[in-house]
């Protein structure tokens, strides 16, 4: 496997997904990772990302008043203006594949979602998504707080363009999963922080997507509850055609994933087999924490020097 | 786009496309309308939602729409009437000609300014069209215009009968042309306001000074001096949408006249083109809203 010298560089190699993918055999949970790899050139391609770039201008992100804007405007103290989330990452998935994005924190991971979501528009590139998406980025963001549980469902289906008749076959659904008694007809303000998670957790997941986009959504609510969400994510990891997940958890990458990726500062910097993608990204973060452990000793004990 | 109305059960053919080369300035328009019209249930939904709340956490709920129209009124009568001397015959209904439709106006504008900031976690974690927005709080808004014209009628019915006539059959004509500048207004606003917070105070200041110079509280006949000694002051008048607006309802409610027909109809047609254009800014703006807040 080879591996582009210098994580800055665009340059990439793909890694050849082998026949069988890494995930560990005999497991109680793993059956949902090796799906048929070999159909990989015939299978419909549900995501095609081509030369994707996200560009964030700094003049005019975080809250900004005339004031400011002007005083930016004549200000020529240099300083980058804009800064690359993402850039020229290409990728193809397939019907049938999960592919896990993994990477170091700012790495880009969550903007990738997000523009698969299509809550961010892409700066340069395209992408196509085939099939109907659904994200579980959106627990109990949102929720009207003066509005009570129901209302709030019927409001996030039609912010989600789910249709009304389908949102009336769902509800009853999604308000048994929550399980938050007669409060559903109480308004949000009055429920208790682990209600609301598992009301978000509910709608985000009544859905039945072509494509599941997942970004570490796990740790919600009680023990019981988080046997019973763990259960659901599973559920519709096995029924989603194909699955784009977000963690920083391995076990999730070898278990559920016939695909990995590394992406970082924006840039893909591997592709291939879930383990060899995942070597390379603990090699990778062994060495940053490393290179952070001399610099922290470089400040205590010398001067800078940098 | 996702169109959630062609799904067919669980298997459905959706596509989705996001791409940095987007639609040309009349392709966004199109695109910005057929949004509204796609998911008008959604704004239904969120000025329903908006409605309830503005009643809820009051103590007299949707009465103060009823109220409040009544106690500007006395501010002005008193004002004009009693200190300036300026005395207008039936003043009070006079007036509350004006107000009526500048409070529907300046809440909707108010509304619209807070709406696209005020969904910002939404904006963040769900993709939708960014336009229903202020479209919703604008169609909120609508009720207050609604809930004043009782005190409108009761004012009529109890103090003002040789007034009233049946020229009020009119008003909802005006109020569509209303309708269609406020929109307009409004998105430009909630747009603009995402990337400069503070277009909340500029617009406040503005639409104050707007109201003043408007024929609001005068008549347009109050002007003709002014506007037979200079041109500009003329050419000013008679651009400013709020001349034909307060001046044709003040026809059909206090003076037993038609409306401005030919005035509105030109305030109609160059409002329609202002939503277009704030529309294509709206869209324009939109990709950098997740961004940016």
């Amino acid at each position: 496997m080879t591996v582009a010298p210098d994580s800055a560089t665009p340059a990439r190699t793909p890694v050849p997904v082998p026949e069988t993918s890494g995930s560990v055999a005999g497991h109680p949970e793993a059956d949902a990772a090796p799906r048929a790899v070999q159909e990989r050139a015939s299978a419909p391609v549900v995501i095609d990302v081509r030369n994707l770039g996200v560009k964030y201008s700094l003049r005019f992100t975080k809250k900004t008043t005339l004031r400011q804007s002007m005083a930016n405007l004549f200000r020529r103290d240099g300083g980058p203006t804009e800064f690359w989330a993402l850039r020229n990452v290409d990728f193809k998935l397939v019907h049938g594949e999960s592919l896990a994005v993994i990477g170091p924190n700012g790495a880009g991971k969550s903007t990738l979602l997000q523009v698969l979501a299509g809550i961010i528009t892409p700066s340069e590139g395209d992408i196509d998504v085939r099939g109907a998406i659904s994200s579980l980025l959106t627990l109990g963001a949102g929720f009207d707080q003066d509005l009570t549980g129901r209302e709030n469902i019927w409001l996030a289906g039609a912010f989600m363009g789910v249709p009304h008749s389908e949102m009336a076959r769902r509800i009853e659904p999604i308000i048994s999963f929550a399980d938050i008694g007669i409060f559903i007809d109480a308004p949000i303000k009055t429920y208790s922080s682990g209600m609301r998670a598992r009301l978000g957790f509910s709608i985000a997941t009544s859905v039945d997507p072509d494509i599941l986009l997942l970004d570490e959504v796990l740790a919600t609510g009680d023990e019981v509850f988080r046997a019973k969400s763990k259960q659901r994510v599973l559920d519709l990891v096995h029924a989603a055609k194909a699955i784009v997940l977000v963690t920083h958890d391995m076990n999730w990458v070898t278990e559920f994933c016939n695909r990995a990726m590394l992406l970082e500062k924006g840039h893909v910097i591997a592709e291939g087999a879930p383990a060899d993608v995942v070597k390379l990204h603990v090699e990778h973060s062994r060495e940053a924490r490393a290179r952070k452990a001399a610099e922290i000793a470089a400040i205590g004990g010398a001067p800078i020097t940098r | 786009m996702t169109t959630p109305e062609t799904a067919v059960e669980s298997t459905r053919e959706v596509a989705f496309r996001s791409s940095a080369t987007r639609p040309g300035s009349v392709g966004l328009i199109r695109q910005g309308w057929a949004e509204i019209w796609s998911r008008r249930r959604l704004i239904g939904y969120l000025a329903r939602a908006d409605l309830k709340k503005k009643g809820a956490d009051t103590l007299f709920g949707n009465l103060w729409w009823i109220i409040d129209p009544l106690l500007q009124m006395l501010v002005y009568v008193v004002l004009v009437d009693f200190i300036f001397q300026r005395s207008v015959p039936d003043y009070p209904l006079f007036i509350f000609c004006a107000i009526l439709p500048w409070k529907w106006f300046t809440s909707s504008v108010y509304d619209a300014v807070t709406s696209v900031v005020g969904q910002e976690r939404l904006i963040k974690q769900i993709h939708f069209p960014k336009l229903i927005l202020p479209v919703a709080s604008t169609t909120a808004a609508v009720a207050n215009f609604v809930f004043g014209l009782i005190p409108l009628f009761a004012l009529l019915l109890l103090f003002f009968r040789d007034r009233a006539s049946w020229h009020v059959v009119f008003i909802p004509v005006i109020a569509v042309v209303q309708f269609a500048f406020t929109i307009a207004f409004c998105t430009l606003v909630a747009s603009v306001n995402v990337f400069f917070r503070d277009i909340g105070n500029v617009v406040r200041h503005f639409m104050r000074l707007w109201f003043y110079l408007s024929p609001g509280l005068y008549s347009l006949a109050a002007l003709d001096d002014q506007m037979k000694n200079n041109p500009l002051v003329a050419a000013a008048v008679q651009l400013n949408p709020w001349t034909w607006i307060f001046e044709s309802y003040r026809n059909v409610i206090y003076s037993d006249l038609f409306p401005y027909w030919y005035q509105l109809g030109v305030v109609f047609l160059l409002s329609i083109v202002f939503f277009a254009l704030s529309t294509l800014l709206f869209k324009r703006l939109e990709p950098s809203f997740a961004k940016v807040l």
